[in-house]
């Protein structure tokens, strides 16, 4: 069964273009010049239900236009769309009841009071049975490990410990579609990856699906089976992400914190790595389709002198502008 | 129970859930209610100051009706019923300038609706506690406000006056949909409720066009109705007066109902 389906979804904004300086103000204020902003440009897109799916782009692509256009909160300006059966933007309330909503940059929790208070706000709004929200606030206290801070005014939290309240927040109805937008921004490598696997074993065991936007190149790896580039407003690219992370995600970046008076010019050259020196350490770029990140660090060890080594991924809009790349060659 | 009914059950507790958390977390700002009150005690002395001088002191003089202990306490009243009005047009503005409209157009609950719990919330605790304050003052300086039913009459308009003050604030703060500034349309609304609402001065004592001019207006209705009727209890004009309020409120919310209708369509939600 299809979770949602777009065709031509698209939209645009009117902006006011005004010139720089106190006469641009002027004659902005007496002729007003409007411009109209492609924000989205007719989108097509399935989405079946259970399905993890990665909705990339840079900065400005309009995953985030999409996102509010499929939950109700924006019109478009033309094409259609059906999520869960449900015209969003014509049965907003009726679809509320259906789907959830993790915004990693806005807080639905009251920040004055514990997290508990709005999960019970929650549990009112959504109309839930008593003893089903018992039972679902319980489970997911417990797997989230809120039960410290659940008594905590919000305001007291730290971020990580208030996103896993928000994502908590965002299960609690039972959504069968939970949108994401940027949910690890901001936390720490840890957290980021606690909140990951949570996500994760919420779609497992109650095949939520979710539908996500990130910049971090680890929610997609970790989280996703499915992902979609949009760029200039419409889709680039749809495919799985093994076969994203083969073709583009197999590239790791260590990251070194040489020893005082080691001398970059002389580290070593290792086999399907590439160095990048920056002033606060050393980048090393591992191709791992020629190495492992185990040989690497072994051949490190030793031969290099440093007091820290970070193993990261590249960051998305690197992968992104990589395929871009791709896109452009193959076109 | 049939569909319609069941609807507008689930409303009402889901109205009542919003009001119930909107008042335990308006209990945090400690600072402003501080604030507030003393911004009321120190308004409400140089009022009576000033009345105390127009009398000359009389507390029997009367003038268009009123004595110097109406004339108090109906400022006490209009006085409480401003000050209980939380900033819907800034919150509002605010809501789509960050975008944070968008966790409110998440919920299954109406956008109005929410915004209508938060404000019955939050002003009714104010205006208790700016009742006790303003008496506090008053009571002192021009005695006991015995007004014989005045005070049933001024709860029974009151919570009227303020559906009125919710309506015509919410019409303002979705003008934010359009405009995204309505700080200049609030500064209006805010100073027609200070003249031609009643607030510094009864309608009684205004010119007699003006008063013709105010009839036709919605703003009598969020302050002087409530405020008059405190000090000049009269059981027949009650009943217009709640029908007046009655007639305003369908009227305001039908206008709120289709701009919101209108305005969503055209909104664009800020930020990531």
């Amino acid at each position: 069964m299809l979770a949602l389906q777009t065709r031509g979804l698209g939209k645009t904004f009117r902006v006011k273009r005004k010139e720089a300086g106190l006469s641009g103000s002027f004659r902005s204020f007496w002729k007003p010049n409007w411009e109209t902003k492609e924000a989205v440009r007719g989108i097509d897109l399935t989405v079946r239900e259970g399905e993890t799916v990665a909705f990339l782009g840079p900065n400005g692509a309009g995953k985030s236009t999409t996102i509010k256009m499929l939950t109700g909160i924006l019109h478009p300006s033309f094409g259609e769309a059906e999520v869960l059966g449900l015209t969003p933007w014509k049965e907003r309330e009726r679809l509320a009841y259906r789907i959830g909503a993790v915004f990693g940059q806005k807080s639905q929790l009251w920040y004055h009071l514990p997290p508990i208070d709005t999960f019970e706000l929650i549990s009112r709004i959504y109309e839930l049975q008593r003893d089903e929200y018992v039972r679902r606030k319980d489970e997911l206290i417990e797997r989230f490990e809120l039960g410290p801070y659940l008594h905590t005014p919000v305001r007291k939290l730290s971020l990580g410990e208030r996103m896993r309240c928000e994502i908590a927040a965002s299960f609690l109805h039972g959504p069968r579609l939970l949108f994401m937008d940027e949910p690890t921004i901001g936390l720490d490598a840890v957290v980021k990856q606690r909140i990951r696997e949570l996500i994760r074993e919420r779609n497992r065991v109650e095949g939520t699906t979710v539908f996500l936007t990130s910049h971090d190149a680890g929610d997609v790896e970790t989280l996703c089976s499915r992902a979609v580039v949009i760029h200039h407003g419409g889709v680039l690219v749809d495919e799985p992400v093994e076969r994203m992370k083969r073709e583009v995600l197999s590239r790791k970046i260590v990251t070194l914190k040489l020893t005082e008076g080691a001398d970059p010019a002389a580290l070593p050259l290792i086999a399907g790595t590439r160095w990048e020196t920056e002033e606060e350490g050393c980048r090393l770029a591992v191709d791992l389709k020629r190495t492992t990140i185990e040989r690497v660090l072994s051949e490190l060890i030793g031969r290099v002198g440093f007091t820290d080594v970070n193993v990261e991924d590249p960051p998305l809009e690197e992968i992104i502008k990589h395929i871009y790349g791709m896109k452009g060659e193959a076109d | 129970m049939d569909g319609e009914s069941k609807r507008w059950t689930a409303a009402g507790r889901k109205a009542a859930a919003v009001g119930r958390i909107a008042f335990r977390h308006q209990l945090a700002y400690k600072t402003d209610f501080a604030m507030r009150g003393f911004f009321l005690l120190f308004i409400l002395f140089v009022f009576i100051q000033l009345w105390s001088a127009a009398y000359e002191g009389d507390f029997s003089k009367s003038i268009s009706g009123f004595t110097l202990k109406q004339i108090v306490w109906y400022l006490v009243f209009t006085e409480a019923l401003t000050l209980a009005a939380p900033p819907l047009c800034y919150r509002i503005e605010e809501e789509v300038k960050n975008g944070d409209v968008a966790i409110r157009l998440i919920r299954p609950q109406s956008y109005a609706g929410y915004h209508f719990s938060v404000f019955a919330s939050e002003a009714l605790t104010r205006f208790i506690v700016h009742l006790a304050i303003g008496s506090a003052i008053a009571w002192p300086f021009v005695g006991p406000p015995a007004f014989g039913y005045g005070w049933l009459g001024l709860l029974a308009l009151s919570a009227g006056a303020l559906t009125v003050t919710f309506l015509l604030l919410m019409l303002v703060g979705l003008c934010a949909f359009w405009v995204e500034e309505t700080s200049g349309l609030y500064f209006v609304l805010q100073k027609l409720q200070f003249t031609i609402g009643g607030m510094l001065l009864p309608i009684d004592l205004m010119p007699e066009w003006l008063q013709r001019v105010c009839a036709w207006l919605p703003f009598q209705a969020a302050l002087y109705f409530p405020a008059r009727m405190g000090v000049h209890f009269d059981a027949a004009l009650l009943a217009k007066q709640l029908a007046i309020q009655i007639g305003w409120i369908v009227l305001l919310a039908l206008a709120v109902s289709r701009m919101y209708r209108r305005g969503v369509s055209k909104l664009h939600v800020n930020g990531g």
